[in-house]
Parts: structure tokens; sequence; C-alpha cells
């Protein structure tokens, strides 16, 4: 029962959330600091992380298909495709879960409980949309931008990890990465970091507004609101990859 | 002018406030006074519409809060100005912006005028050189300063502190004091202040309403304040045993 109040909280709230703002270029300067806070301080874990996994996923690939059938070029083939269809985007997302949603969450959820949103309702300012909407947008945004950057450098991963480890020659891997390209995957991926991107954003967001008590509640709902989006993640990850494939 | 009406509330089938009358008038400094639990923040939030009460009326100059829709609440509450216990001030932004923020939010002003109202008043709060400082590099008692001259900035109808004092030494709770009584009258503002501060109390309180237990228990002026009979009320004003000796030695 409790999970379904939640659930119709929820989406009281995104009505709240997406009402008509008090003042537009308010919320846009908001949205930019958003972009910058959120969005452009993540870019560098979002790089090192991808780079590692591009390198990873190069010699895992390597070991687990040792055949002199197999042709080598197919390792960047594999490369390419686990990083646009899974690694980029949901792996990242369940990463901006807890690098962006523990933040929101802590953000909002310190709010409340020095009443700096009982401010903003006293002043008539919508806190909801105020507070919430430049984040959800600022995110949404980001995300198939980060998801873009996280291809490329796991690419770049792949490109070190494997001619370093001499399993590939780079002529061989820039082949596999070129070879049997599906257009299709990217925009699939993209629609999938668009959803993720509203959840990390909305979801924390939501647990951080609600927050009841002090300093204590606000870090057990930052941990909370990391795992239900996680959970939600893999849970739209599966439906989308369902309906998109069917 | 605010009236509130049999204002009942309760949370979880647990009453906290009773039957709760009263008019604040404007111009004057209205304290509610009471133990700590008795009810006062409850009773504060519920005026503002912070929280929603169960039964009863507030009329704010004959306008029935209660009443109106979301749109007419906002358009009020533009009215009213209110100093949190802790302050409230938002921590990303600078003393200025602070201010400024419901200037920017709902008015058309230029940059220049901002800036002359942010000024203004500043000076009213006697912080006139900390428009850059952000809220973590300012003591409690300036952040009560600087969440009062945002409070007014809109020059509101309404004025409502919770606490004000609370966490400030008694030098810097006097500034506080004087700050909100020279406000209310110099813009005649109806002004609810919360409180258990007993120098606020003989200071400012030009009305008080005490309550005990979610109760209105009496009301008074700050000259019948020391002089009543009401046994709760003495029990409260005067916990302490200096404050009963310096009754005794008044008597």
């Amino acid at each position: 029962m409790n999970y379904f109040k939640h659930i119709g909280d929820y989406f009281l709230l995104m009505l709240k959330v997406f009402a008509r703002p008090e003042r537009h270029i308010i919320y846009f300067r908001q949205t930019l600091k958003e972009i910058e806070n959120l969005g452009l301080s993540s870019i560098g874990i979002v790089t090192i992380i991808s780079i590692f996994m591009g390198g990873i996923v190069t010699l895992q690939i390597h070991y687990n298909l040792v055949n002199p059938l197999f042709p080598r070029y197919l390792i960047g083939v594999g490369n390419r495709d686990i990083l646009i269809l899974e690694f980029s985007s949901t792996i990242l997302g369940l990463m901006m879960a807890g690098k962006i949603g523990s933040n929101i969450a802590t953000e909002i959820g310190s709010m409340r409980i020095s009443e700096q949103i009982e401010s903003l309702e006293i002043m008539g300012v919508n806190s909801a949309g105020y507070l919430i909407l430049p984040k959800v947008i600022a995110v949404v945004f980001i995300s198939p931008i980060l998801f873009i950057l996280s291809v490329f450098f796991g690419l770049i991963g792949g490109l070190i990890a494997g001619p370093g480890a001499g399993i590939i020659t780079v002529i061989q891997y820039l082949d596999g990465v070129q070879y049997l390209f599906v257009p299709f995957y990217v925009k699939f991926s993209i629609i999938k970091s668009l959803v993720f991107g509203f959840i990390i954003s909305s979801v924390p967001a939501y647990f951080g507004y609600n927050v009841k008590g002090g300093a204590l509640e606000v870090g057990k709902t930052s941990t909370q609101s990391v795992v239900n989006s996680s959970i939600l993640i893999l849970f739209f990850d599966l439906i989308i990859t369902q309906l998109f494939f069917k | 002018m605010i009236e509130i009406k049999n204002i009942c509330k309760s949370f979880e089938g647990r009453p906290v406030l009773k039957d709760i009358s009263m008019a604040f008038d404007a111009g004057k400094t209205n304290l509610i006074i009471g133990k700590s639990g008795s009810g006062k923040t409850v009773l504060l939030k519920s005026i503002v519409g912070l929280l929603k009460i169960d039964s009863g009326e507030i009329l704010y100059h004959d306008r029935n809060f209660c009443q109106m829709n979301f749109k007419e609440r906002k358009k009020l509450r533009q009215e009213m100005g209110m100093v949190f216990q802790g302050g409230a001030l938002f921590d990303s932004l600078n003393v200025e912006e602070n201010i400024r923020f419901p200037l920017d939010m709902f008015t058309y002003m230029t940059p220049n005028e901002k800036r002359k109202r942010v000024d203004f008043c500043l000076e009213h709060v006697n912080m006139s050189k900390a428009n850059k400082l952000f809220p973590s590099e300012i003591s409690g008692g300036m952040k009560k300063r600087v969440a009062i001259a945002r409070a007014i900035v809109m020059n509101p109808k309404y004025l409502f502190c919770d606490e004000p004092n609370s966490g400030l030494d008694p030098v810097t709770s006097n500034t506080i004091d004087e700050l909100i009584l020279n406000i209310t009258q110099e813009f005649g503002i109806t002004t609810i202040v919360n409180t258990h501060d007993m120098n606020s109390v003989i200071e400012i309180g030009q009305s008080i309403l005490f309550i005990s237990g979610g109760e209105k228990c009496w009301e008074g002026t700050n000259k019948e304040v020391l002089n009543t009979n009401h046994e709760k009320l003495n029990d409260f004003i005067f916990a302490s045993n200096l404050s009963k000796q310096m009754r005794d030695t008044l008597k």
C-alpha cells in the first residue's frame, strides 16, 4: 500500500513540477546553472569510467572468444555494440543515479529540513517547479550528450587496451568498430538515456522534497533515492528493450 | 488586520490546536507565546497556509484565506513576509541575491531599482556592507537580519516571525526585537511573532496571545502580562527563580 501511495504522490508532485513557471527567464537561468552543476561536472567521471569500461570489455571479449576461426576485428564490433546498447546507456545511467541522484536528493532534502522550501512557498513561488523542473530539464538534456561521450571514450579505451595488450592491431580494431554499424542502436540508446535522465532527476527530487526530520533522514533519503532510481532504470531498460526489439 | 476564528488542527487524530480565535491588529507587534510544544509554530504555519486547518476561518482584512483558490492564495502570499527560526536563507545565493529573489520573481523592476531596494532593506537591518556574503559566512544574528530584510523587500502587509530570537545572545536578541517593532510601526504591517523569549514579551508585546496545550489561555498586552493572576501564564512567565524574585521585589 505504501508503494502505491509513493506512486500517487510522485505523480502529484510531477503535476506541480510541470505547472506554468512564474518567470520563464529565471527558470531558464536556473536550468543553465543545473546543466553546469549536474551535467558538465559529470564529464570527468564519465570519461574515466568509459575509458576503463571500453578497455575491459575489449579484453573480456578476446579472453572469452579465443578461437583461430574468430576474426580479430569482431572484438571491435563487440565492444562498439556492447557500449552502445547497454554499457554507455544503462551502466552510465546507474552510475549517474548515484552521482546526480544523491546530489539532487541531498540538496532538496537539506532545503526542506532548513525550511527553505517553506520560505519559497510563503513568497508565492511554486517550490516544486522552481527547484525540480530545471534539474529535470538539465539532466534529460545532458544525458544523451553524456551517452555519446561515453561511447566515444569507451571506444578509445578499447583502442588503448586491445592493441596495448597485443590481442588486436589498431587497423583491425578500427575496422571492427566501423563494421556492420546499425544506426538504430544509437537511436534506441538515446531514447533510453532520455528516459533514464528523467528517472535520475525526478525520483531523487521526489524523495528529497518529501523528506521529514533532520540530517540523518536526509542521508537515508539520499540512499533510498539512489536504490529506487537504480531499480527503476533496470525496470525501464527491460521494458524499452522488449518494446524496441520484439 | 488578521483575524482567526475557531481554528482547530490535529495530526493523526491528536488535537494540536483547539478552537483558537484572535484578532491581530495592523501596525502592532502581535505575539504568540507559550511553552515549547504548545502549538505556537503549528498556529503560525496554519495562519500562513503552510498547514491546512481542520476547521475555522482565517481572515486577511476580511478576505477568507481558507476559501481562496490556488491563484488567490499565491497572490495573497506576495503580501506576506516570513522570518523562519533558522533564517531559511538560500545557501546557494549571497545576501543580495537572497533579498532580491522575490523582486526577480514577481516584479518587473530594472536592475538598478532592484539594487536600490535591496540596499534600502539592508540599511534598515544595519547590514549595509554585507551584499556579497554568503549565508555560510555570516553569524546567526546576521542571518536573522537578512531574513527580515528579505521578508520586507516586497513591502508586505503581513509579517510573520517564528522564534526570531532563538539561539541569539541578549544583545542581538534586543536588536532583532527593535527591528521588528520599528518595521511594524514604520510600514503599518500586521506582524505576528512566535516567541518564548520573555524579554521580547516585555519589550515588543503590544498584543499577546498565550496558548497552552493547543488552547487559547490568555490575551492582553505587555503591560497586563506582569500583573495578571492567570496561573498558567504566571507559571510560564515566572518560571525561573530569578524572575520570581524580581516579581516579588517589584511587588
